[in-house]
């Protein structure tokens, strides 16, 4: 206590004294009780304490950091795919639809890479759908997505294609009817039809169509102007470097056969020999039929194109989602969808563990009551 | 020639204040934590128990303790100060339920603050308010310097002063009317 501090008590020394000469003193029990009450027991609670401190927030940053580091990876410049030049969209289906405010299209690429024509042997498959969206996207004003989708008339190509048409309830049975009739026109056929309708004409129907390659795209989009395209999706896998191939491995067997039946027609053979060579000209005709016989079924799958057009009274198609048309937009969009997705994990997780965490902590209060009852019972007695 | 650098052993590095344990904290201010709370309760039963728990909270916190920012006097003071807080909010919630409590007319037959105290001493304490008596124990019975007494009270230098000359004054006032 400095000098100073005595000035408050100067006058009442007296009463200063007696207070201090009678203090208060503790009980021995008291001083037992709180020695006692000091176990050495309890100071990891506070390293665990410590540790969820430190792990909480830990966790809670890196699962905000892996949903930002997938939000950018997955917001690179897609809108570059979406533009390239191979992503058209068959004119006539888009200039007899897209025509609409409510009905702007809106292409997306799944499998993008444009082959250059250079490469010429190369196998290539190309995957392009459209599905209508609300008025206003950026694709209407671009004017790009209203081009058509090629599909090469002078390569070997599978072409697959899939369309969702909107129809009204009560033109769905004409319109089925009109789609076998359109594929007919252009030489192909229904290979399966399933039509399902309520009374009322509402349903669908799910035809599975042929037809020849080259005329894929005119019926394509004929068929789209059944009526409002809801989405399409055409696929188109190069075959022509495949079918070089195996020409050309066929025309290296028939050199050998030649030459194995030369030789065996040479009367200095010996028998050993002979009869490897006999096995090896027996390998390579086996190996040639069976290698004509894959070029045939090649050419025959690039013969005719494969659609698959879903006729619908409900004109809503399934719209993939897409969070703002800026790459920070779309960085926040998917980090968010990320987020929510670690969410329900952890909600999943939480929900499983639920009844053993309910049981632990039941187990733990009890325990602790017991304790406290013998504490309260040991202080009374 | 020596060396320079070599210091003492028992020099420690400037800033390093050695932290006691917290069984010598005990040993030597378990009575002052007491006392402390005798004359700011006005009640040993309540002032023993409020001790105690004083003591388990500073066990619990003791990790957390500097010995650079305080004494450990003033810090389990402080604890005990929150600790008596509780037990006043407690004491009211209690009376008010309680229509018949007569915990005032059974205290003054004992000599609550301490033995050997003159009983007019002891009426004039328990007369006065918890914050006088406060006050008063803090730096009569305890001698914490000012500036350690209103970190405690958690109030200003001053204040503090002022409260202490007035706690005394009202004390020998009080005296003067049980004696006559």
């Amino acid at each position: 206590m400095s000098a100073t501090d005595g000035n408050e008590m100067d006058g009442y020394e007296a009463l200063v004294s007696e207070l201090r000469a009678h203090p208060p003193v503790a009980p021995e029990r008291l001083r037992q009780r709180v020695l006692e009450g000091a176990p050495a027991a309890r100071a990891p609670r506070s390293r665990r304490r410590k540790l969820v401190l430190v792990v909480a927030p830990l966790a809670v940053v890196l699962a905000v950091g892996a949903a930002l580091v997938h939000g950018f990876v997955n917001s690179g410049s897609n809108r570059a795919a979406l533009l390239a030049p191979n992503a058209r969209i068959p004119g006539g289906l888009a200039h007899s639809k897209y025509g609409a405010a409510n009905t702007t299209p809106e292409a997306a690429v799944a499998h993008s890479l444009p082959v250059p024509q250079s490469k010429q042997l190369s196998t290539a498959s190309k995957t392009y759908s459209l599905s209508n969206v609300a008025a206003g996207s950026v694709y209407d004003s671009l004017g790009t997505s209203r081009q058509a989708v090629t599909i090469p008339r002078h390569r070997l190509v599978h072409a697959t294609a899939s369309l969702q048409v909107g129809v009204k309830s009560s033109d769905l049975s004409a319109k089925t009817n009109e789609a076998s009739q359109i594929v007919g026109s252009f030489g192909g056929y229904a290979q399966s039809v399933r039509y399902q309708a309520t009374h009322q004409g509402d349903g669908e129907a799910l035809l599975s169509l042929r037809v020849p390659v080259q005329n894929a795209q005119a019926a394509i989009a004929k068929l789209g102007g059944l009526g409002t395209l809801l989405s399409q999706q055409v696929s188109t896998q190069d075959l022509q470097a495949k079918v070089t191939h195996q020409t050309s491995a066929i025309g290296s067997l028939r050199r050998a056969i030649t030459v194995y039946e030369a030789a065996l027609r040479s009367p200095s053979l010996s028998a050993t020999d002979r009869a490897s060579l006999q096995i090896k000209l027996n390998n390579a005709r086996r190996a040639q039929a069976r290698l004509r016989h894959a070029r045939a079924g090649t050419l025959a799958s690039a013969a005719t194109a494969g659609i698959s057009l879903l006729l619908t009274t409900n004109n809503h198609a399934v719209v993939p989602v897409h969070h703002g048309s800026t790459r920070i937009g779309r960085l926040l969009g998917s980090a968010a969808h990320f987020l929510a997705l670690e969410g329900i994990i952890v909600l999943y997780a939480l929900i499983v563990l639920a009844p053993v965490l309910l049981i632990g902590g039941l187990v733990w209060w009890a325990l602790r009551e017991r304790r406290r009852r013998e504490e309260r019972l040991l202080a009374s007695a | 020639m020596k060396a320079v650098n070599a210091l003492p052993a028992a020099v420690r590095p400037p800033g390093r204040v050695a932290a006691p344990s917290f069984a010598d904290v005990v040993a030597e201010d378990l009575d002052a934590v007491y006392r402390y709370l005798v004359y700011l309760t006005g009640d040993r039963v309540a002032a023993e128990d409020l001790a105690a728990e004083t003591f388990e909270r500073a066990f619990r916190s003791w990790r957390r303790f500097d010995p650079r920012r305080g004494a450990p006097r003033t810090w389990l003071c402080r604890i005990a100060h929150s600790a008596a807080v509780d037990w006043f909010r407690a004491e009211a919630r209690r009376q008010r339920r309680e229509e018949n409590y007569s915990r005032d007319e059974l205290q003054l037959e004992e000599s609550v603050f301490a033995e050997g105290l003159s009983p007019e001493l002891d009426r004039a304490l328990h007369r006065l308010t918890p914050a006088e008596r406060e006050v008063v124990a803090l730096r009569v019975l305890l001698e914490l310097d000012g500036p350690s007494a209103a970190r405690v009270l958690g109030i200003s230098g001053t204040a503090c002063s002022t409260r202490l000359s007035r706690a005394l004054k009202r004390l020998e006032e009080e005296m003067s009317d049980v004696r006559n």
